[in-house]
């Protein structure tokens, strides 16, 4: 078991009467006066966040990227199979089973009212889709329990709002912010089958702004593993 | 691993006759009667074939309502010499046990804490007072009978929004009666009980919203002119109930619970709570996620004990470091971030391995990261080691001696400064520390200095550690497995969402050595299921807190900073 003691030698009398501890500190002070500023002139520059960010919730439409499970769920829970801009949502309630604070989800569907020959009839449509932020932890596991990869984080981080109502996120702005999210960045994130590509960046590299987080020395990124390419 | 064998303890079974030992998932339990219990863990500490000396753990379990008789005892011990521990379990009939005071002064705290949580009186404790609540709760909120919500008996409309009306609609309004809170009156009596009897004309009060407390503790000094002659603790304005939540929401779910009891290191608590969840599973996690969850918790403990480098210099005047050593946090932070996804309460770990792979280029940023902190470290060096304003104040300064490890149940830094190679990643090798090198660092006379150099020391060979992870993980496959995947959904499901995992019966305690000190979890699981039924948690900065109200006595006011920052605790983990 490799066991270290640490205890410098105490101060000789030379570093005591020549104050040699000040004039090295001084030394490592004097040297970051002549570097560049770091800071990150917020809200004037802005960090882009990292394509795994887990900012705001977002409900993802149709878009034909949907996996291969998809129409089957849909068929299970006997939704209404949806168009291309409707809702991926199926009403499982699978998020609010794997969220640590279940009471911040609203989920509600309803039965379509057609007569009975339409071919609809006795299918369903999600119709109330609440998400109270307030209370959300932003842990990812309702992303990571959605079969339709429908409820997704985008990279919003800006929760501020003037009164609490305003935390709490209905299906059409949700909806919103998804089609945003998707439209900016889902290239970045999502693969053709709507899951996380396997070569997501650990930040994205057209962001100029890092560099000051890292003292203008960023590292290079490269592939992690033997056999991964870029 | 590190648990007494079942051969050892059956021994004692034909000693005493009365104790009866049982094993589950290799930790071993013995049960001995409530008036044998003192005996029979005074032989366990003075034997010299078994010297259970050092004191780790004490909690109740509740095992219902029905039960009779209900409440139980358990306490952990740990063997130094030995290199094992043992759970010792007693029934507390009449809702009281012996108190364990007089064997380690460190179960103190952890029998007030038992008292307030549990409501089980402690015969022969010298003031059994409420620990984490106010002195004039009427409840005991970990037993079963306590709903999960609170009781609601407290009018307090002002939580509710009242510009538009005071609409009670919506997701986004709270009930007008809320869970009792404390009066001005409650904390004057709580203040008053704490510390019964004054020996000087003045008790200074600290905190609890002070920037040198380092979070909301409330300190109370008995001061002799500028001398400490008594000092209290009021903890609890963190607390938030986890081991509550722990037994009521299911397992992946409780995962973003403990990142918010020590948020300076969360990848750490994630750590411990999922090796003591796998224990209880029985499973073993990939190679792949085991290296990548030692990388992650090492890169935790280096920003952890940047922040603790940069605050303590800050208390102590010295601002530049602080500056210094949130440049490279931020660093470690955006690290982070672009693997998970969150900066601070990170949630990457999951029982049986990782969320996710680690995203393209995440090896090179921390290799580079690795290159460059020696030298701010040594930079950090040059400004505090030799400087004689840091000697002054820190060497010393509030000695802490290896009995006071033993007698409190002290871990992590604060052992080993004091000459107490106590390191769970040794002593447990869980997931990939036992492959990796890397050395104890262990001080000598374990004053202020000591702790401060120590903590140094990890941070360089923490830097070692990540060093050979990375080379380890450079030579694996991008499809190498990173989650279990289980042989048989039917029987065993591990999902990374949670849903439908089920844990079998048992009990374990497993622990992880966080930047803090030893973070354990304590599960018993009566039969299988979705939830706990009695999940603790052994806090080491809880127990570490504990040791300044004694190591502070007889020191100028001036060392209780030095000495707390030194010590480190997270109120968010002490307070639970």
């Amino acid at each position: 078991m490799g066991i270290k003691k640490v205890r410098p030698k105490p101060q000789t009398l030379v570093e005591k009467i020549f104050f040699l501890d000040f004039i090295k500190g001084l030394k490592t002070t004097i040297k970051h006066l002549w570097k560049k500023v770091i800071t990150v002139d917020f809200p004037y520059e802005v960090v882009t966040p990292p394509i795994r960010f887990r900012g705001i919730h977002g409900l993802r439409t149709v878009d034909g990227t949907e996996g291969p499970e998809f129409e089957s769920w849909v068929k299970r829970l006997k939704i209404k199979p949806p168009e291309i801009g409707e809702t991926r949502c199926i009403a499982c309630k699978f998020c609010q089973a794997a969220c640590p604070v279940p009471e911040l989800f609203d989920i509600q569907a309803e039965k379509l009212d057609v007569p009975e020959d339409h071919p609809h009839y006795g299918l369903k449509v999600m119709t109330v889709f609440n998400m109270d932020l307030s209370k959300c932890t932003f842990c990812g596991l309702c992303t990571q329990a959605c079969p339709t990869d429908c409820i997704i984080m985008t990279d919003i981080y800006d929760l501020s709002a003037y009164t609490r109502r305003n935390w709490v996120l209905d299906k059409d702005m949700l909806t919103q912010i998804a089609n945003d999210f998707v439209a900016r960045r889902g290239k970045e994130k999502f693969n053709e089958i709507s899951q996380w590509r396997e070569d997501q960046k650990l930040w994205p590299e057209y962001d100029k702004t890092r560099e000051k987080l890292w003292d203008f020395n960023m590292p290079k990124l490269g592939p992690n593993y033997q056999d991964q390419t870029a | 691993m590190s648990w007494i064998s079942v051969e050892k303890a059956k021994k004692l079974e034909e000693r005493f006759g009365y104790p009866k030992v049982s094993e589950s998932k290799g930790v071993v339990s013995v049960e001995v009667p409530k008036d044998k219990f003192i005996e029979f863990l005074k032989f366990l500490k003075e034997d010299k074939e078994y010297d259970f000396r050092m004191f780790i753990d004490l909690t109740i379990i509740d095992h219902g309502e029905k039960e009779d008789p209900r409440f139980q005892g358990v306490v952990i011990l740990f063997s130094p010499s030995n290199q094992e521990r043992i759970i010792v379990k007693t029934w507390a009939l009449d809702e009281t046990l012996p108190t364990l005071t007089t064997l380690w002064k460190g179960a103190k705290w952890a029998e007030r804490e038992a008292w307030d949580m549990f409501g089980i009186k402690f015969e022969g404790h010298e003031n059994l007072v409420r620990m984490l609540l106010w002195e004039t709760y009427p409840y005991h909120p970990l037993r079963k009978d306590f709903p999960l919500e609170g009781i609601k008996d407290t009018y307090l409309p002002s939580l509710n929004e009242t510009l538009r009306g005071d609409v009670l609609e919506g997701m986004f309004n709270y009930d007008r009666m809320h869970t009792a809170i404390p009066t001005m009156e409650d904390l004057e009596i709580t203040q008053k009980k704490r510390m019964p009897v004054k020996t000087s004309q003045i008790v200074l009060n600290w905190g609890p919203l002070h920037p040198g407390t380092h979070g909301t503790i409330w300190f109370l000094f008995d001061l002799d002119g500028e001398y400490v002659r008594q000092c209290d603790i009021i903890i609890g304005q963190l607390h938030r109930g986890v081991e509550k939540l722990g037994e009521n929401v299911n397992w992946q779910q409780f995962i973003p619970y403990t990142d918010r009891m020590d948020y300076i290191a969360a990848i750490n608590e994630n750590h411990a709570y999922v090796l003591a969840a796998e224990k209880l599973l029985g499973i073993e996690v990939p190679e792949k996620a085991k290296w990548i969850r030692t990388m992650m918790a090492e890169l935790s403990r280096i920003n952890s004990h940047l922040l603790w480098l940069g605050t303590y210099a800050l208390d102590l005047g010295a601002l530049t470091m602080f500056l210094y050593t949130f440049r490279e946090r931020e660093k470690i932070m955006d690290i982070i971030e672009g693997i998970s996804g969150a900066r601070f309460t990170i949630n990457y770990f999951r029982i049986g391995g990782v969320f996710a792979d680690l995203p393209y280029g995440a090896l090179d940023a921390i290799e580079h990261l690795t290159k460059d902190l020696p030298k701010r470290i040594d930079d950090y060096e040059t400004l505090l080691t030799r400087n004689r304003i840091w000697l002054s104040r820190n060497k010393d300064v509030c000695i802490i001696t290896e009995e006071d490890v033993y007698d409190f149940g002290l871990t992590g830094a604060v052992a080993r400064a004091s000459g107490v190679p106590y390191d769970i990643r040794k002593i447990d090798k869980y997931d990939a520390y036992g492959e990796v090198e890397f050395d104890i660092p262990v001080g000598e006379t374990g004053d202020s200095y000591d702790r401060y150099l120590v903590r140094m020391e990890e941070m360089r060979q923490s830097i070692r550690i990540i060093q050979q992870c990375v080379a380890k993980l450079r030579k694996m496959s991008k499809n190498d497995p990173y989650f279990f995947q289980t042989p048989d959904e039917k029987k065993l499901k591990v999902t990374i969402d949670g849903r439908g995992m089920k844990l079998p019966a048992g009990e374990v305690y497993a622990s992880s050595d966080n930047p803090r000190g030893e973070l354990g979890f304590y599960i018993y699981n009566k039969k299988d299921g979705l939830k706990a039924h009695r999940m603790r948690i052994r806090s080491g900065a809880f127990y570490n807190l504990q040791v300044f109200t004694k190591a502070i006595i007889g020191r100028p006011i001036a060392d209780a900073i030095t000495l707390l920052s030194t010590i480190d605790p997270v109120v968010g983990e002490t307070d639970r």
